[in-house]
């Protein structure tokens, strides 16, 4: 692709929820901000297929001279953005259509949320495609206050107080990774780079003369800030309580997409931390970091009462995986790393939505208090189960494939122990899960309720979600598998070279 | 590099040192504030003398918004919002640690930012060696004011000497140069702080207090 056509490419994109967002601003009719909304997402989707489809065959992308790169690991989160961003906001409509019914929230809110939503969206979309580090940290930034904005969007005791804690954590947490960003910047500077000494690539390309003392302590602080936004175990305390009390859709983008963005920043450091010191110093601190989110996850979902709660410590457990994947290493661990992000960016927003319905319909997220989903509410009862089924990694749902790929890396390179331990967390999450999810989908409601999906445009979203969970068990399509080798290679590249 | 190009640079680090122990040292809110004002204006001045002594010019710039952003603008919107909070909420709580523990406490804190920072490897330039630990010190510092603190009003302008901090580290390792990062603190940080004055409005309102320890409704049993 051409510079300029290049150059254009970026430009439309994030324009795209720019536009969206003032036109938003500009009409203020709910009929209105809704349409416009669902379109500029769907413009995201379809750009970014496209970028996707340049992705697989140029392999990258640059523009406004190399200040935006996108590569094929960039490529692999961008994909999640775009099609959580397009479901949520489909579900938005029904979602944020019905709180405006029973009076909870006004026009005005309705105006800020979508506001919100086009503004976190471009936030998101900025995170993988530029090239500049420092630029990252700012937008990665720029999404905890916004998504803070959306999560007090209600007036609740409630929402303010996890609103507070994410704002003060998450700030706190990412003034490590600036402080980390600058010490990388500073061993480029001293190794002798001298334009654009902030460049990813740049840093990558003169990783090998940094000095290993200083790259040490810089990851270590990469790993606690971007950690704390990803939701990294002990770091993680705000995450179930911002996680439970976001409206739904919001929720959603949170747990699939977001945390995805943060842990794209740690692997990215990962890379030119590798490229000096070789691969076992960040694999060690990941994969340490990554048993104890997978342990704290399970023991609190063994002892969750809420639903959304335990869908956000469920996020926690899936973050390790992630780690724990690329921590092991090796081509089939990042493979699996990378393809669980994508699985779980399905799986989870999928949850999510049937989770907010259900929690409108039954006006609760006490988990005991909810009964017999399937016999009120069968389709959404149905697809429930499915991203339930999914997330615990029960064949032959998607995340079962990526989890195993993860495992199966662990003992190639040795780790039995790690593994071992590990797998337990996992036998203990799958059957506490599964007992709550079950519990939940059977058995008589307490009270006689109308039989009723809750309307066309919340189903909607979570078919396509659940559809995209079964198909991605059974088969990846060729294009994605050969995204994923490729950002599999550029994260194992990094050691090697 | 004269000697007395050096002598302005160890003399202004020092009083920075002073001003940010401003913050630790005082009780009230509004003294907080003040603290927070002059260190803030003590830093608008540092950056610009490490604009002269390097001569790059974009830091003068990063200089003017330090004094316009941090010792005009915000101290202007938590004064007004310290105002229009209901009179109750204001009540300061005694901090976890009294007062003199605090002073101790910080004064180990900055021996360790010493302590780190000679344990990191840099290349020795007069400006690093200088201000990197003090700037090293104003972000530990902040962190204790942020969790010794009990209210909500306190915590913010704990983040605040954070941030400070942040400010000055990025300065003195970069020199300046990636001025687009600057400005998207910068940004960060005035957006944060309106959005963090709207949350305590709505705390003021809803819990009737701005003490964090009653923000304990989100627990896991």
């Amino acid at each position: 692709m051409n510079s300029i056509s290049a150059n254009l490419t970026i430009v439309f994109l994030l324009l795209t929820p720019l536009v969206g967002g003032i036109l938003v601003t500009v009409f203020r009719k709910k009929r209105i901000i809704e349409i416009v909304t669902i379109c500029s997402a769907s413009l995201i989707l379809i750009q970014v297929f496209f970028i996707l489809y340049a992705i697989i065959n140029e392999k990258t992308l640059s523009a406004f001279g190399n200040a935006f790169y996108i590569d094929s690991f960039g490529a692999v989160i961008l994909l999640p953005i775009s099609i959580v961003g397009f479901v949520s906001v489909l579900y938005s409509k029904n979602y944020m259509g019905r709180q405006y019914d029973i009076g909870l929230v006004d026009d005005k809110h309705i105006v800020r949320y979508y506001q919100g939503l086009s503004i976190f969206l471009l936030s998101m979309l900025i995170v993988p495609i530029t090239n500049n580090l420092g630029v990252m940290w700012v937008t990665v930034e720029a999404t905890t206050l916004i998504s803070v904005l959306l999560i007090m969007l209600y007036f609740k005791e409630n929402a303010i107080e996890a609103a507070w804690k994410y704002l003060i954590i998450a700030t706190v947490g990412l003034s490590f990774a600036l402080i980390g960003t600058v010490f990388f910047y500073y061993a480029n500077i001293s190794a002798g780079s001298s334009e654009d000494a902030m460049n990813w690539t740049g840093m990558v390309h003169n990783s090998k003369l940094f000095d290993p003392n200083l790259v040490k302590i810089a990851f270590v602080f990469i790993l606690v800030g971007y950690g704390t936004k990803a939701g990294l175990a002990p770091m993680h305390t705000w995450l179930p309580d911002a996680h439970s009390e976001a409206p739904t859709p919001v929720s959603a983008l949170l747990s699939g997409v977001l945390l995805n963005c943060a842990l794209y920043g740690i692997i990215r450091f990962h890379i030119v931390s590798s490229g000096t010191l070789g691969p076992a110093f960040s694999n060690q601190l990941l994969i340490i970091l990554a048993v104890v989110s997978i342990g704290i996850a399970a023991a609190s979902i063994y002892f969750q009462k809420d639903m959304k709660r335990m869908l956000a410590y469920s996020s926690v457990e899936h973050m390790g995986i992630v780690s724990l994947g690329i921590g092991f290493g090796g081509m089939f661990g990042i493979y699996g790393a990378l393809l669980q992000i994508i699985n779980h960016a399905i799986a989870k927003p999928l949850m999510f939505f049937a989770s907010g319905t259900v929690s409108q319909k039954y006006e609760t997220k006490v988990m005991s208090k909810i009964k017999g989903i399937i016999k009120v509410m069968p389709i959404t009862g149905a697809l429930f189960l499915i991203g339930g089924f999914a997330l615990v990694g029960m064949p032959p749902f998607n995340i079962f494939l990526s989890e195993f790929l993860v495992l199966s890396s662990g003992f190639q390179s040795g780790q039995f122990l790690v593994t071992m331990i590990v797998i337990s967390f996992l036998v203990i999450t799958f059957a506490v899960f599964l007992r709550h999810l079950i519990k939940m989908t059977f058995g008589n409601p307490v009270l006689e309720m109308k039989k009723d999906d809750m309307g066309n445009l919340a189903i909607i979203p979570m078919i396509i979600l659940a559809t995209l969970v079964i198909i991605f068990g059974f088969y990846i399509p060729e294009q994605l598998q050969t995204l994923l080798h490729n950002a599999s290679s550029i994260i194992n590249g990094g050691s090697i070279t | 590099m004269g000697m007395i190009q050096f002598d302005v640079l160890t003399i202004s680090g020092a009083i920075l040192l002073i001003a940010t122990f401003g913050v630790i040292a005082r009780r009230g809110f509004m003294d907080w504030l003040n603290a927070y004002r002059l260190q803030s204006i003590v830093l608008a001045v540092v950056t610009a003398i490490i604009g002269y002594v390097t001569g790059i010019w974009e830091i003068y710039i990063a200089a003017g918004l330090t004094f316009v952003i941090k010792s005009l603008v915000i101290p202007k919107v938590l004064t007004h919002v310290t105002k229009s909070l209901e009179i109750e909420s204001k009540t300061d709580f005694n901090p976890y640690l009294s007062l003199r523990a605090s002073i101790i406490v910080s004064a180990f804190l900055v021996t360790m930012s010493y302590f780190l920072s000679q344990q990191i490897p840099f290349k020795s330039d007069p400006v690093v060696n200088v201000f990197l630990p003090v700037s090293m010190a104003q972000f530990f510092l902040g962190l204790f004011a942020l969790v010794n603190r009990r209210t909500a009003l306190s915590q913010v302008v704990g983040l605040l000497v954070i941030e400070n901090g942040l400010f000055l580290f990025t300065l003195v390792l970069t020199h300046g140069v990636s001025l687009i990062i600057e400005v998207g603190i910068f940004a960060d940080i005035l957006v944060g702080i309106v959005i963090s004055s709207i949350l305590l409005f709505r705390m003021s309102r809803t819990f009737d207090s701005l003490d964090v320890d009653r923000l304990e409704n989100l627990r896991d049993d």
